[in-house]
């Protein structure tokens, strides 16, 4: 009775730990993408919304844009398509979210003699659920665009499920590479692959056994998730605002907090598949074992830590990076973004698998 | 018959013509200010100086008779140099206060100063002598005396004109200046025109007063309806606002001045009108549109006729209208309603005084022409009143704000014995407080068209500005009222009814408004 | 003139390394990055004005929003002569002129509206005034407002600056 109740409170609490987290990283994110972008752009960037006189650098204007998106009038426009309208928001988040579920946090620690892993779930299709689950996102799209029952939605959803759908295939084939690497679709193992050294001192990370891998699957991401230099489905001279231009209120806001809940679990997916989730270099479960033999012993609650610390340093460069990005590459036109999907990644993508096979057979694995 | 040349321009005029005439004759302007076409010559603003052959000195132009083979040169070095002399000393004293001085725009030393002057002031600002200014001196005009020129226009206007000699010239040397006597203010009905004849600001209309700046304004050639001697005038306005009167010279009429009562006349253009048509229902105003408005008038009028007879309609028309309006009641009357109870009466409320100069009793403007196009007056009015008061007429079609010269209480006792009364009016009074149907119509200023004076001159006035508010042009309006009444007339304004009225009605016979010109014509007797 | 042909230099190909853009993305990305550490580290680079509290420096002969300059006693300047009026391209100023209290000064507006929304801030009343009464120094715009009726400025508005 007691191990069913733990177990219920234990996957209770990863879970709350996980959102909080994601919903957390998306507030700071909102902010950091405006100060980010004003202190690149030479500007000051928000710095009005004030608590009592006290203005945090302009930290409480996301929570004064969510209480305003609270208040808006939650209007559904004459010509939509009431179901499909109201649905359309919710695939925005929720397949986002249920992307995370299979992420490691960590490797498995010891409460109360029991084994708990720090994983909402760990299954052993790990990534093609990511996969499956984040495809989702698409329906959003569409059924915004459709729904909407006015042409720019409909044009700007278009636009963005074909450029999601295309990059898809080159994000799920730069992965390959991983699978044959690693011998599993599970994250927890792929992550404790990481673990290991090559040649005694490199860390046996994603990127170091993968780079054209990680180059191609960054990529896709970006446009899946339509960021800059991919953020065609917007465009104010001829589409609006694209698939979202109808909505407002707090369903406007589910697309907005969709789009960064993306970025944020992409940056984690980028963190866990290709920097080594929570390893910490030469990090070992009893402490530091250098290259050299030396070795630093530290206890276990310290390593847990540490590692749990390496994957949110990690999450966080990531997303920032989205924002990094964004303000520093010009967009691609959309013709541009077609060839770029179809014609460099994809057979980029299919090259990197062979040789990565062929790398493979010649070590006789 | 002298011949001469002017400016090497042979011109020939008739004995005892001056130079300044002359040389008007030929297109030449001579600067002139206290030279005026009405006055006698006094010769003292010496502007006018002109150089004759043969003479050792400048000679003033405006008092100067031409004789035969006179050479005169108005635009040599010398003669150039004498009048900026004059000028600049004209300007000496002069206030320089253009930007409050309501003779700025139509000012003579403005106009000359920017042929002549252009100079710089070579005396002081303190050496300058001040004197009074904004003095009330009764009647309508405002004194500024430092402002004069000593042309003496208006001591010779009062004196010659008026006879009444109030103004006069006080003190000696660059202290003179023009002024009433203590205690005796300016009391005629001319008043108004010392502010027109003089050429600066010195005399300005107290009614005018600030009320707008000259350039702003527009004029249109009109006749004053302040009574039956048609003044020949100018109606100056802005947008759709009547802001004076002007005399324009008809030495047939009016030479070149209009009284102090009908200089005010313009008011009634801008105060109190009826601006959009309206029903009285049960004591209550209802507005109502003119599609609505003019068939139920004509149906009311039609089914009084069908029920009561024609005798039980009456038109009473209004000496304020045009000849052509007046025709095209007549018209109505007899054409469409059949009726013989068409009248109209030239008196109207208040006393009808009158001078020897230009003020006549009859109040009206075209009194003498409803007469000739056959309305009858006096007895038939007074007929046309006791029918109404014995409650025999059941339907009215009346024209004018006021009834005759009837008190608003009786106005209102006779109309109460109407049951359905339609007025065709430009402003509120009291027939627009009785009547059961009020159809506006364009002012004085806003439509076109011929007064007939009490001399039998027939004169064209001209519309300023489209109608105000709803109103709407008369002869249109009785267009609409008689094609409701069953007749297809196509006038298309003035100019064709007066067509039709001259090919008909005998008195008019053979005009056209090409004929009648800017001065009028006599109508045949 | 004879009628030659200009060259104009078309954009030059890019070299592999450039067509690969990733070494141009990380360049970018570091030029970024300098400009976001520098303004984090030093206020000095930011150009924003934070508007209410700092207000640009309007250059002497910016045109702005008008005002109405008084006499001695706080009467006002201006004689009514209706020269802005007639100068104004866009007929925004309305004046009613009326006999003044001062037998010294004769004419003043008792009316003096200018319709913000229609003025054009030419400068043209300014040149045409004779008696220096309207300025348009104030060096400053119009303040928005929420009805058409609040921007036509009346005389007391005018005079307060």
């Amino acid at each position: 009775m007691t191990a069913v109740l733990f177990l219920v409170v234990v996957a209770l609490a990863r879970i709350a730990i996980v959102f909080s987290f994601c919903f957390g990283l998306v507030v700071v994110f909102t902010w950091a993408e405006r100060k980010g972008a004003a202190y690149i752009q030479d500007r000051r960037g928000p710095n009005r919304a004030d608590i009592l006189g006290f203005r945090a650098w302009g930290m409480f204007h996301p929570l004064a844009d969510a209480l305003k998106f609270l208040f808006k009038e939650d209007f559904i426009p004459d010509n939509a398509q009431r179901l499909f309208y109201q649905l359309a928001p919710m695939f925005a988040v929720a397949p986002v979210l249920m992307s995370i579920a299979v992420v490691p946090f960590g490797p498995d620690v010891t409460i109360f003699g029991r084994r708990v892993a720090l994983q909402i779930a760990d299954l052993n299709v790990g990534i093609l659920y990511i996969f499956a689950v984040t495809g989702m996102t698409v329906y959003g799209v569409v059924l915004a665009g459709w729904g909407s029952g006015s042409k720019y939605p409909l044009l700007g959803g278009l636009r963005s499920s074909a450029q999601m759908l295309s990059y898809e295939v080159s994000m799920g084939l730069s992965l390959v590479g991983i699978f044959m690497v690693f011998e599993s679709l599970r994250l927890s193992r792929i992550v404790a692959g990481q673990g290991e050294l090559l040649f005694g001192f490199l860390p046996k990370w994603g990127v170091v056994v993968q780079p054209l891998g990680f180059i191609l699957f960054i990529t896709a991401q970006y446009a899946e998730a339509n960021r800059t230099p991919f953020d065609l489905p917007e465009g104010e001279s001829e589409l609006v605002a694209g698939y979202h231009s109808e909505y407002a209120s707090f369903k406007f806001s589910m697309f907005m907090m969709g789009e960064y809940l993306h970025m944020v679990i992409g940056a984690v997916v980028v963190a866990t598949l290709f920097f080594g989730g929570w390893q910490v270099p030469f990090l070992a479960d009893t402490g530091f074992v250098l290259p050299g033999g030396a070795s630093v012993p530290l206890p276990e609650i310290l390593v847990i830590a540490l590692r749990t610390g390496s994957i949110f340093l990690k999450s966080l460069f990531f997303t920032w990076l989205y924002v990094w990005v964004r303000w520093t590459i010009p967009r691609f036109r959309y013709d541009q973004v077609m060839r770029l999907g179809w014609k460099v990644l994809l057979p980029l993508s299919l090259v990197n698998i062979f040789a990565t096979g062929l790398v493979l057979l010649l070590l006789g694995k | 018959m002298p011949n001469l040349t002017i400016d090497g321009l042979a011109v020939g005029v008739p004995e005892g013509t001056t130079i300044l005439a002359a040389a008007k004759q030929v297109g030449i302007h001579i600067p002139h200010y206290c030279y005026h076409t009405h006055l006698s010559i006094a010769g003292n603003c010496r502007m006018c100086l002109v150089e004759v052959e043969k003479f050792p000195k400048l000679q003033t132009a405006c008092s100067t008779v031409v004789t035969e083979g006179m050479v005169v040169r108005t635009d040599t070095e010398k003669v150039r140099k004498a009048v900026t002399g004059v000028l600049e000393f004209l300007l000496i004293h002069h206030p320089i206060d253009c930007p409050i001085c309501d003779q700025a725009g139509e000012c003579g030393l403005q106009d000359y100063y920017m042929v002549y002057g252009l100079h710089r002031s070579r005396y002081a600002l303190e050496d300058k002598v001040h004197k009074k200014k904004v003095q009330d001196i009764g009647g309508q005009i405002v004194l500024d005396a430092e402002r004069c020129i000593l042309c003496s226009r208006c001591v010779r206007f009062l004196d010659e004109v008026t006879g009444t000699r109030e103004l006069n010239f006080f003190q000696r040397g660059d202290h003179s200046e023009i002024s009433i006597f203590p205690g005796r203010p300016l009391d005629n009905n001319y008043t108004g025109n010392l502010a027109d004849i003089c050429p600066v600001g010195a005399l300005t209309s107290k009614d005018f007063r600030f009320k707008c700046r000259v350039w702003l304004l527009k004029g249109v050639e009109s006749i004053c309806t302040g009574c039956a001697r048609g003044c020949n005038i100018a109606a100056h306005f802005k947008g759709d606002i009547l802001y004076r009167y002007k005399p324009r010279v008809n030495d047939a009429v009016n030479r070149a001045w209009m009284c102090d009562f009908g200089r005010l006349e313009y008011k009634k253009a801008n105060d109190a009108r009826l601006l959009a048509p309206f029903v009285r229902e049960g004591g209550r105003e209802k507005s109502a549109s003119w599609g609505a408005i003019v068939p139920q008038v004509a149906l009311e009028l039609s089914r009084a006729v069908e029920r009561e007879g024609a005798d039980a309609v009456a038109v009473i028309a209004s000496p304020q209208s045009s000849n052509e309006e007046l025709y095209l009641v007549r018209r109505i009357a007899a054409d469409r309603l059949g009726t013989k109870n068409l009248a109209f009466t030239h008196r109207t409320p208040g006393d009808g005084f009158s001078d020897d100069l230009l003020v006549l009793a009859d109040k009206n403007p075209n009194s003498r022409g409803a007469k000739l196009l056959g309305i009858p007056d006096g007895e038939a009015f007074d007929a046309l009143i006791g029918k109404i008061a014995a409650g025999r007429i059941r339907a009215l079609l009346l024209f004018g704000n006021v009834l005759g010269a009837f008190t608003e209480g009786e106005t209102a006792g006779l109309l109460s014995k109407v049951p359905f009364i339609a007025q065709v009016g430009t402003n509120t009074g009291p027939v627009s407080k009785a009547a059961h149907a009020v159809l506006p119509s364009a002012s004085f200023a806003e439509r076109g068209g011929t007064f007939t004076n009490h001399a039998g001159r027939v004169q064209r006035f001209h519309a300023g500005f489209p109608p105000r508010g709803k109103a709407k042009n008369v002869i249109e309006l009785l267009c609409d009222l008689a094609n409701g009444l069953g007749a297809d007339w196509t006038f298309t304004g003035e100019r064709s009814v007066f067509r039709a009225l001259s090919e008909t009605e005998t008195p008019f016979r053979g005009m056209t408004y090409e004929s009648v010109g800017a001065f009028g014509q006599e109508a045949a007797r | 003139m004879a009628i030659g042909i200009k060259k104009v230099a078309r954009p030059r190909k890019m070299s592999f390394p450039e067509a690969l853009y990733l070494v141009e993305i990380v360049k970018g990305l570091g030029v970024t990055m300098r400009h976001i550490l520098g303004n984090i580290v030093r206020q000095e680079g930011i150009k924003t004005i934070e508007y209410p509290e700092v207000r640009r420096v309007m250059p002497p002969r910016f045109r702005g929003r008008h005002r109405l300059m008084k006499r001695q006693n706080g009467a006002p300047r201006c004689v009514a002569c209706f020269c802005c009026p007639t100068a104004c391209p866009a007929k925004c100023i309305t004046i009613v002129a009326g006999e003044s209290p001062d037998p010294a000064v004769e004419k003043y507006p008792v009316r003096f509206d200018i319709d913000m929304l229609r003025c054009v801030f030419c400068g043209l009343c300014v040149e045409a005034c004779p008696v220096d009464a309207i300025r348009m120094d104030t060096g400053w715009f119009t303040p928005p407002d929420d009805t058409r009726e609040k921007l036509i400025f009346t005389i007391e508005t005018l005079l307060e600056k």
